[in-house]
């Protein structure tokens, strides 16, 4: 199971990393070449990614092969804050679940929790900093597989910035969930 | 139109295809809507390797304890295959070195606070997670405001 499931990861990313090199695609640059220059078609390939991904999970939801949940916000503080404003019964924080039973009192809890208003403003730094970039996290591992200096030292940057993170930062950044 | 050229919109069927398939089928589950992320999955990889070689307790997932997480150096290999296959390597010197480390570590920082990359980020948003959407309406908003700048830089320039 271990290292069946690695490879299919592996296989899986390659294959990305090819398709995304062949096709230019970056999140980033969608929004951004619409906003600039009015050209949607990465636009158009975001808003696919996304129309697919909510059809098939909807189907697989429906067949109960795959578990209905909210991403992990791993750490124990985050689930034990998210649990207390009502959102650890999982499924809680997810659009489906919010049309199905009614935008209640769950919504006035929702928008009451710190951590989407750290989501919010979290979500604009790395669209900023990206953008500034010249492309996302993938389009950064696309440029450097085709050669550009400027994405070594962006990846060198982000793979030096987990043990930074980790060592010196958490006890900071603990706080704001 | 450039040989072996793929629509954009044909990377986001193929692509948001195979990420849900493969968190159904190949038991990449714990965390919702992680079978790729390049953030999250490189911090899974450097916290491993650090757990393992120097005995810390750095943070990792549920899945990366059986899963090795490899997609980053994965993504270099398949774009490599395809920038080499198509003529499309070419070295470009770098202009600003420590401002694009800075761009990437801050890329970092802020990804792991908000867990996830740019690519997460729309992943969650097709999971229907309300943070996910979140985000992404605010990746949205800091795009605005960098166009501005760009546009500074554009009038400058000229």
């Amino acid at each position: 199971m271990t290292f069946f499931s690695t490879l299919i990861l592996v296989c899986m990313s390659m294959l990305i990393g090819f398709l995304a090199q062949r096709s230019r695609m970056c999140f980033v640059a969608g929004v951004r070449d619409y906003i600039l220059v009015r050209d949607g078609e990465l636009l158009l390939g975001m808003f696919s990614f996304i129309a697919t991904i909510w059809l098939l999970t909807s189907l697989l939801y429906g067949m109960n092969i795959l578990r209905s949940g909210v991403p992990e916000y791993g750490l124990p503080s985050v689930q034990s804050t998210l649990t207390k404003i009502g959102m650890g019964n999982l499924g809680m924080a997810n659009l489906r679940s919010l049309v199905s039973r009614g935008p209640s009192g769950q919504l006035w809890l929702l928008l009451g929790s710190k951590f989407l208003y750290v989501t919010l403003f979290g979500g604009a730094v790395v669209g900023l900093v990206s953008t500034l970039a010249g492309g996302c996290v993938l389009r950064q591992h696309v440029l450097l597989a085709q050669g550009s200096m400027d994405s070594l030292f962006f990846l060198i940057g982000f793979y030096i910035a987990v043990i930074v993170y980790y060592g010196f930062l958490y006890r900071f950044f603990i706080r704001l969930y | 139109m450039r040989r072996g050229y793929v629509k954009p919109w044909l990377f986001g069927i193929i692509a948001g295809a195979m990420v849900v398939l493969v968190e159904a089928f190949a038991g990449l589950y714990p965390p919702a809507a992680y079978s790729f992320c390049l953030t999250c999955h490189t911090r899974d990889l450097v916290n491993t390797l650090v757990n393992g070689l120097f005995g810390a307790h750095f943070q990792t997932t549920v899945i990366s304890r059986r899963v090795l997480m490899l997609s980053s150096p994965a993504v270099l290999i398949g774009a490599f295959a395809a920038a080499v296959l198509n003529g499309e390597f070419n070295r470009q010197k770098s202009s600003a070195p420590l401002l694009f480390f800075l761009y990437g570590a801050l890329i970092m920082c802020i990804g792991i606070l908000i867990f996830g990359c740019p690519t997460r980020i729309v992943i969650r948003t097709g999971y229907g997670d309300l943070f996910g959407i979140a985000a992404l309406t605010g990746m949205a908003a800091g795009i605005w405001l960098a166009t501005f700048l760009i546009r500074r830089r554009w009038s400058r320039s000229v």
